[in-house]
């Protein structure tokens, strides 16, 4: 066991999450997270993301077999939460508080808390140790939670929707923070979000779940060999529906494009371009986001 | 945020962007190329990601990597670069101009080839 929890910082297998007696949160889901990853968690609202995410952290109990760390996340809980960084999507912090009265609470809860790296890393950002949350934005307040986090010398990060409700600068700024103050090729994140398309170049790695089954779980680089995505004219729509691509859809400028698990029958390929599979259409092709498949059920 | 369009897989758009500049002559045959970690926080794009890129231009003979000192632009790569672009150029687009140019009635003087330099 000592051996798989050094190769890997996560590893699940048959992971099963249920709510009450009945709800199935998420269903005999199996991955691993090698270290140096940034992995995008992709879900429509319910799909399971931030079920997985407590399980990880231990506040959510599993069947099947989940190590974190090394760690048995419901067992080892407290040694488990020392060494990775959580910002949960319910996340707040105390809009009494001075920035520098939050370092000082840190260095008291989190042994590994530095706070001169966490002064660093607020010199990225345009708030004072003296300001107090509640005079700062939102976006202001993400980025200090961030810094607070990510001062805490971790190999593991996980961060359920951080970027919500943020105006596209702060967006940026976070994005900006994780690359070039967390990404060192040792420590991994996981991220879940619902800008696809702005985070899909940030991400080595991608995990989708659909209703609780995690249905892709690829690196980026992997989706470039895996799927074929075929720019064609509109007026080949007929055959290229025949072969029952897994999503169809317009492009700008009046083409039309279709997306293939693996590679397209032989008799299509020259009638289209070959052009990169984005993130997001295959979100759109893996996924059913339950607020429009409700009406007809 | 830099914007990544469906024409090709990113870490190829970025190995075109860099090339476009090694052609610019930035940096110069010789000198280093920003590190891994400078580059993906410039593009906003994922070290392993920004690591393929290189490696396609590695590929193409443009940079070199030097043990513990990173990438370097290699003798010569602006002559090669120049080279398979003015190829690409005259194989793939020239043709589609060509027909357009035609079809406009479009002539070499009509161009004014010399105004903008």
């Amino acid at each position: 066991m000592s051996t798989t929890a050094t190769a890997n910082l996560i590893e699940a297998k048959d992971l099963t999450l249920r709510y009450g007696r009945s709800k199935v949160a998420l269903e005999r889901a199996s991955f691993s997270i090698p270290k140096g990853r940034v992995v995008g968690l992709l879900g429509h609202n319910g799909a399971g993301k931030t079920s997985l995410m407590k399980a990880l952290v231990g506040l959510l109990p599993g069947e099947g077999e989940l190590s974190v760390l090394g760690l048995d996340p419901r067992r080892q809980r407290g040694a488990l939460l020392e060494q990775l960084c959580y910002i949960p999507d319910v996340a707040v912090l105390p809009r009494w508080a001075k920035v520098s009265e939050l370092m000082t609470l840190m260095s008291g809860l989190q042994p590994r808390f530095s706070a001169q790296r966490a002064r660093d890393l607020l010199k990225r950002t345009s708030v004072a140790e003296g300001d107090r949350v509640k005079n700062l934005s939102k976006g202001m307040v993400v980025q200090v939670h961030l810094a607070l986090i990510a001062a805490i010398d971790a190999r593991l990060m996980i961060l359920d929707e951080p970027t919500l409700g943020l105006d596209v600068i702060s967006r940026k700024g976070f994005y900006e923070m994780l690359i070039d103050e967390w990404c060192d090729g040792e420590r991994s994140v996981l991220i879940s979000t619902h800008q696809v398309e702005e985070v899909e170049s940030l991400l080595s790695d991608v995990m989708m779940l659909d209703e609780g089954r995690l249905v892709l779980n690829i690196s980026l680089e992997d989706i470039d060999q895996r799927f074929t995505a075929l720019s064609h004219d509109a007026t080949l729509a007929d055959e290229f529906a025949a072969a029952h691509p897994l999503l169809r859809y317009r492009q700008s400028g009046g083409r039309s494009a279709v997306i293939f698990d693996g590679a397209p029958p032989a008799a299509l390929a020259g009638m289209g371009e070959r052009i990169r599979p984005s993130l997001v259409d295959l979100f759109m092709a893996l996924t059913r986001n339950p607020a429009l498949h409700s009406k007809s059920a | 945020m830099p914007t990544w369009n469906d024409s090709a897989p990113i870490y190829q758009q970025l190995a075109d962007r860099l090339a476009v500049q090694l052609l610019d002559g930035s940096p110069p045959e010789g000198d280093a190329l920003p590190s891994v970690r400078q580059l993906a926080s410039t593009y906003l794009i994922n070290p392993l990601t920004v690591s393929r890129a290189l490696q396609a231009l590695v590929d193409n003979g443009l940079i070199e990597s030097r043990r513990g000192m990173g990438m370097y632009v290699t003798a010569g790569a602006r002559l090669r670069l120049l080279h398979s672009e003015r190829e690409q150029f005259l194989q793939k687009e020239w043709p589609t101009l060509r027909a357009k140019l035609q079809r406009l009635g479009l002539g070499a003087n009509d161009l004014k080839w010399e105004q903008n330099q």
